[in-house]
């Protein structure tokens, strides 16, 4: 069991990476454009002029925010230290890898948060009311950490490459956005698309999420929150698995 | 209990053993250092026994913690100085300071005082609003010996600790590093510079090709190496050279007018042996000079360059 000190000392630990990664990473310009504006114009060409409802687009627009201001940064911190030769350093302090990476999840679960904030607000100011608020809290709150995993997961590519792990995620990032009724509700898509829908970790926080605003859910909850749960468990563990078994690798490229 | 030991640690990087079969074991208070050309095996070694890489057998224990089975523990009571880490580039040396103190788990308060104290003791306090990447290569080392004693250590690796560094740093490095010991640090030190190695270290190990091929304090090892010392004396009159070289003929020798050169394994004997010559033949001794091997020379003759 984990004594008060060795907690203290955990929390400490992954509370300074979380705050060393927002000052070094999160406080700049160019990530506002890659986590705001991008999903905003991308939600934008396909709702806008649609003669659609707000309360519509919502979901889907804060589902986008999420996975692009979640798993924007993320992937780049590893192979950034690594090439900086930072990550040494910071690996020969009395830290395990999962706290660094738990540290990275937590930075990038804040930015998150602070970025997605505006938009719930903004749907209140439109008058589309989310009809259960807690439970929208606890979905935005469970994807946020899920995406920042994924991020996470994508960055235990071994390389000291910043643009090998951006690559590799936009590869899997922008295809997953366009089969997952993000901007094509679920219901309008054909059945050979569901099926790669209900593979996709967007589908169910953005069916989770239009749930609330319009009452309306491709899936049944149950499976929305259990599927969701799955994924974000799923990129977790896997990010931190990951990164253990490529930590040798990765120290070899410097 | 050894405060550092390695035991029979093996680890290849693909084909390659980059480390292969390594053991040694370091005394509390000892300074320890590991020498050998590039690529040796130094860093790696080091990598293992701080506990960033995980050996293919073999363990490696910090005041008797396995560093694997019990990282954080073992890494409490480490302070390290890897050769290729920087501190981050973008943050300030007090932020760096900072954030490597809280890593040790400390509070706040405790962090900023010693933090202030490490960088009063290395002249870094006046710029540690700096960011350290507007530090020169000097300030930024000193910045990484300051962030490895952060958690006051019990045991220090140093990987290259005055790698590049300037004449009055190196000094002030090397004085930090006797300071350290004196009052009770374990230090495992790895360098380039032989001589620092034999002015700083009690024990030495010599690595090559991933093994240890020597151990010993710098004097064994340059005994156990076999190398000769030159003895050089000149006289006030030149010599007879048959006579010489029948006195002399124990050891190889070269006689040139007034002056001979002896080329022998220890020089106590041969000293003796020319105070009696001169004064069996009445020869005033005008200059005598030995040149042992040098540390260098050792490690040269033991890694068969």
């Amino acid at each position: 069991m984990m004594n008060t000190e060795s907690f203290s000392h955990l929390w400490r630990s992954t509370w300074a990476i979380c705050r060393k990664d927002i000052k070094l990473y999160y406080a700049k310009g160019p990530i506002v454009v890659t986590g705001v504006l991008f999903p905003l114009f991308l939600w934008g060409a396909f709702y806008i002029g649609r003669g659609l409802e707000p309360r519509e687009g919502l979901a889907s627009l804060i589902t986008l925010t999420i996975f692009f201001t979640s798993s924007s940064v993320t992937p780049i911190i590893a192979p950034w230290e690594t090439r900086q030769r930072t990550l040494e350093m910071l690996l020969s302090r009395p830290v395990k890898v999962t706290t660094i990476l738990i540290g990275d999840i937590l930075a990038s679960t804040i930015f998150g948060l602070i970025f997605t904030l505006p938009i719930v607000l903004y749907s209140i100011v439109l008058g589309a009311a989310l009809s259960n608020v807690l439970t929208a809290i606890v979905i935005i709150t469970v994807t946020v950490i899920g995406f920042s995993a994924l991020g996470v997961l994508f960055s235990a590519l071994p390389t000291d490459t910043p643009a090998d792990v951006v690559l590799l995620s936009s590869a899997v990032k922008l295809p997953l956005v366009f089969v997952s009724g993000v901007l094509v509700p679920l219901t309008q898509l054909p059945t050979w698309a569901l099926s790669i829908a209900a593979a996709s970790p967007l589908t169910y926080p953005t069916d989770l999420l239009r749930r609330l605003y319009t009452g309306d859910a491709f899936f049944p909850e149950s499976v929305d929150i259990v599927m969701l749960m799955i994924f974000t468990i799923m990129f977790t563990v896997g990010a931190l698995k990951l990164h253990e078994k490529t930590l040798s690798a990765r120290l070899q490229r410097r | 209990m050894s405060t550092i030991e390695a035991v029979d640690l093996h680890k290849r990087f693909g084909s390659i053993p980059a480390v292969n079969g390594v053991s040694f074991k370091v005394k509390e208070g000892e300074i320890f250092g590991f020498l050998g050309p590039n690529g040796a095996g130094k860093t790696t070694t080091i990598r293992i026994l701080t506990g960033i890489l995980k050996p293919d057998s073999g363990e490696a224990r910090i005041m008797g913690y396995d560093v694997h089975k019990d990282p954080v523990k073992a890494r409490m009571l480490t302070g390290v100085v890897p050769e290729e880490a920087n501190p981050y580039p973008d943050l300030s040396a007090w932020d760096n300071l900072m954030l490597v103190g809280y890593l040790y788990g400390l509070s706040k308060h405790a962090a900023g005082e010693r933090a202030a104290r490490l960088l009063k003791l290395l002249d870094l306090y006046e710029v540690r609003g700096r960011k350290a990447r507007s530090l020169s290569k000097g300030m930024r080392q000193k910045l990484l010996v300051a962030m490895a004693l952060i958690g006051e250590p019990k045991v220090l690796f140093l990987d290259e600790p005055t790698s590049g560094l300037d004449v009055l740093s190196a000094r002030k490095i090397r004085s930090l590093i006797l300071d350290l010991k004196n009052n009770g640090v374990t230090i495992l030190l790895t360098t380039h510079n032989v001589e620092e190695a034999g002015e700083l270290c009690d024990r030495i190990s010599i690595i090559n090709g991933g093994q240890i091929v020597e151990t010993g304090s710098p004097d064994d090892l340059m005994i156990k190496s076999g190398l000769y010392t030159y003895i050089s004396v000149k006289f006030d009159r030149p010599v007879d050279p048959e006579d010489a070289a029948q006195f002399f003929k124990d050891w190889e020798h070269r006689v040139q007018g007034s002056r001979i050169l002896l080329i022998c394994k220890e020089s106590a004997e041969p000293v003796v042996r020319v105070v009696e010559y001169a004064k069996a033949r009445s020869l005033s001794i005008i200059d005598i000079h030995t040149s042992p091997p040098n540390l260098e020379d050792v490690f040269v003759k033991i890694i068969g360059g």
